[in-house]
């Protein structure tokens, strides 16, 4: 007797525990640590962004994580600036754009510090990243020798003003869906800091202008940093569109001309005829009398 | 001229029989089950039909094609026969103009039907493009179907001054609306004058309007850039088809006709005979135009075409390919083109073999081509891959064919059906010959 109140005591208590715990466990489950993917680019004489992908590592999957404020802000020393935020998208995504570098400061060793904020919400943990980049430009030009086009860059660090050798440079011409590389598969700068690559004839391009990049990809130092040069050394497009044009497969205010004149004077023809037939039954019932 | 009270004893409408009031009701409730099951279609929407992703015209269209070839063979056989001045037309014109009227009435509500709701027929305005063979479509119909009412209406008029004479006393009411019919026709001078003109002029406008209205319905398919509807020939393919299901329609129905208003006397075994040969030519024509569009194709063997063939050779729509060739082409070509085989009767049979196998024509024009498109069918359920009508579609279907003979039905109970007029004109013109030939 003494033994079956125990079990039932036992087994009471087991469910209580578990009833009780659970729930704390599962209040404790529902938030989910966030992670960041942070890239730094610099378009040369224009704007430089980050671009920034947040996502959340749930059943060993990872999920995208929408509409996540991010706060971001420049770490000087000791202080901290805020520059502004961004949401990311439903792919988990954002890009935070600095008009100017000049907005943002470096370090004593000319490193510039961001720090990338999300303050957490009810499904997700507070999180945050820690992105830094020395600034380096890009000097992309045109050259023409014997009447051979090349496109030359010039890779420098932009704070102590010299030449980067040994870096990887990549040149590609802009394309509409992917970008097109010319030249070496590697091309390293030498100790000018310096490629040169020729560009084939005959690449297409809109009015034949040509827009090049010279990139530094993903540099654990610099981030991305692009040059654009736009030359004239295209080939012509030549605009084959029917957009504009009367054609069969044009909407009803561009129908061609012939099919608008030949088919409705052919319709008013026989309808005329119709109506001077109709006409006639009204002669008829008028001339009865012989 | 006078007419005999014989003759319009004879060709006056006549009330109908038992056998008549069957015929009309049957009519009148397969019509009602097909309004019915329309209802049913446009509350539920075409998901009540077998139409899928690829069958997307089914035996709707089918149908108003048939309807469509029916109504312009009618027609062009009337007008030819009226300006080549063949004598013997007379006793078989106005039936042929009555087919056209109920067949193109038809092809008009078929083409609706398919729309699946019949307010989308303001769309084809609202959205008109005259780039597509289906404006043309829209335009063609409705003008064809007042050249058609124009073309039976004019003979009529002599016809209904009698009929309201002829009725003054018996059934004053009907009478009265035959009056208002006849246009006030006395015959006089001028009224004759200006009737025959205008019977001239739309005789002569039906011929291309008729030819408009085939070769825009062969268009409909043969700008779709398919595999055995691309092609330059369809126009007069559909043409020559449609003059074999539109002069098997009408043997049929003047069989009929003549049986029931016991027209013996007017339409004879030599008018049987006359268009006997008139069909078995169109039927040969019509062979001809299948060998060019199933042989070529078997020559070059592009892989479509040949896949598209053997799905007809061989392929689930074989014995319908082969019933259509074989019964609705050979076999009454062969029959035909011997004298026996013109005889009323025979020539019945073989019109309603003619038209059943037009019929299901239409269906192997429409349904095997959209069952093999250039892409592969993939990843859709496996009854996407053939299409056979749903009962909804059967009910309606039959119903507009039930439609159609309705009107036919109706048109010969009022009116008559051979031209009472022209008839006296004619045997007085005989009687004339005789004397002078005495």
């Amino acid at each position: 007797m003494l033994i079956n109140r125990s079990v039932f005591l036992a087994l009471v208590g087991c469910f209580l525990y578990t009833v009780m715990f659970n729930s704390v466990y599962a209040q404790q489950d529902e938030k989910n640590t966030v992670r960041f993917k942070a890239y730094y680019t610099k378009i040369m004489d224009s704007i430089s962004y980050f671009n920034v992908t947040v996502f959340s590592r749930i059943d060993k999957e990872n999920v995208d994580v929408a509409n996540a404020e991010l706060t971001f802000y420049n770490e000087v020393g000791d202080e901290e600036f805020e520059l502004g935020t961004a949401k990311t998208n439903m792919n988990g995504e954002c890009k935070f754009v600095l008009d100017n570098l000049n907005k943002i400061k470096p370090d004593s060793t000319n490193t510039y510090n961001i720090n990338i904020k999300f303050k957490g919400n009810d499904a997700f943990k507070r999180a945050s990243k820690s992105l830094s980049f020395k600034d380096a430009t890009i000097l992309a030009k045109l050259i023409t020798k014997d009447s051979i086009n090349y496109i030359s860059g010039t890779l420098k660090d932009t704070s102590t003003d010299s030449v980067l050798s040994d870096r990887l440079l990549n040149v590609q011409v802009q394309r509409l869906f992917r970008n097109l590389r010319i030249g070496e598969e590697f091309n390293t700068t030498d100790e000018d800091g310096t490629i040169i690559v020729p560009v084939e004839e005959g690449i297409p391009g809109v009015d034949g202008i040509l827009t090049f990049e010279v990139v530094l990809q993903d540099s654990e130092d610099y981030g991305t940093v692009r040059a654009l040069v736009k030359a004239p050394i295209g080939t012509p497009i030549k605009d084959e569109s029917t957009f504009d044009e009367r054609t069969m497969w044009s909407p009803r205010n561009k129908t061609p001309l012939f099919l608008l004149i030949f088919p409705n004077l052919l319709i008013l023809g026989i309808w005329g005829i119709i109506v001077y037939l109709i006409i006639n039954l009204f002669k008829i019932s008028k001339s009865k009398i012989q | 001229m006078e007419v005999s009270k014989k003759l319009v004893n004879d060709l006056a409408p006549q009330k109908f029989g038992k056998k008549g009031v069957i015929w009309t009701t049957s009519l009148i409730i397969i019509s009602i089950a097909g309004i019915i099951a329309y209802i049913d279609q446009v509350r539920k929407g075409q998901i009540v039909t077998n139409m899928n992703d690829y069958a997307l015209w089914g035996i709707y269209i089918s149908n108003f094609v048939f309807f469509v070839a029916t109504s312009f063979v009618g027609a062009v056989t009337v007008a030819i026969l009226r300006l080549t001045k063949n004598s013997w037309r007379t006793p078989i014109v106005r039936i042929a103009e009555i087919i056209s009227v109920a067949a193109i009435i038809m092809a008009g509500i078929t083409i609706m039907i398919d729309m699946g709701r019949p307010d989308r027929l303001l769309n084809l305005f609202i959205h008109a493009r005259m780039q597509s063979p289906i404006t043309w479509d829209v335009i063609i119909i409705p003008t064809s179907i007042a050249v058609c009412l124009l073309l039976l209406y004019f003979p009529l008029l002599p016809d209904f001054a009698i009929l309201k004479n002829y009725f003054s006393e018996t059934k004053p009411k009907l009478s009265k609306w035959y009056g208002k019919l006849s246009m006030n026709w006395t015959g006089s001078e001028k009224q004759k004058s200006i009737q025959l003109k205008s019977i001239h002029i739309v005789a002569l406008l039906t011929i291309p309007v008729g030819f408009m209205l085939q070769t825009v319905d062969a268009w409909l398919f043969s700008t779709l850039f398919r595999v055995g509807w691309d092609s330059t020939n369809l126009g007069a393919y559909f043409i020559s088809g449609a003059a074999v299901a539109g002069i098997g329609a009408l043997v049929a129905v003047i069989y009929i006709v003549r049986r029931a208003n016991h027209l013996e006397e007017y339409i004879t075994e030599f008018h049987f005979d006359k268009l006997g040969k008139f069909l078995v030519l169109v039927c040969l024509i019509y062979l001809y135009f299948n060998i060019n569009e199933y042989v070529i194709p078997e020559f070059t063997s592009k892989k479509e075409e040949l896949t598209h063939l053997n799905h007809l050779y061989s392929g689930q729509f074989a014995p319908l390919f082969w019933f259509v060739n074989i019964g609705g082409l050979i076999i009454p070509i062969i029959v035909l083109l011997f004298k026996k085989g013109r005889k009323p009767l025979t020539m019945f049979f073989i019109a309603l073999l003619v038209v059943v196998g037009s019929w299901w024509k239409r269906f192997l024009i429409v349904t095997p081509t959209l069952l093999l498109p250039f892409l592969p069918v993939q990843g859709v359920p496996e009854s996407w891959h053939h299409y056979f009508p749903s009962f909804h579609e059967w009910i309606i279907t039959l119903a507009t064919l039930a439609m159609a003979l309705l009107i036919i039905t109706v048109l010969v109970r009022y009116l008559p059906v051979i031209p009472i007029q022209r008839t006296a004109d004619e045997q007085e013109l005989l009687k004339k010959e005789e004397k002078s030939n005495q």
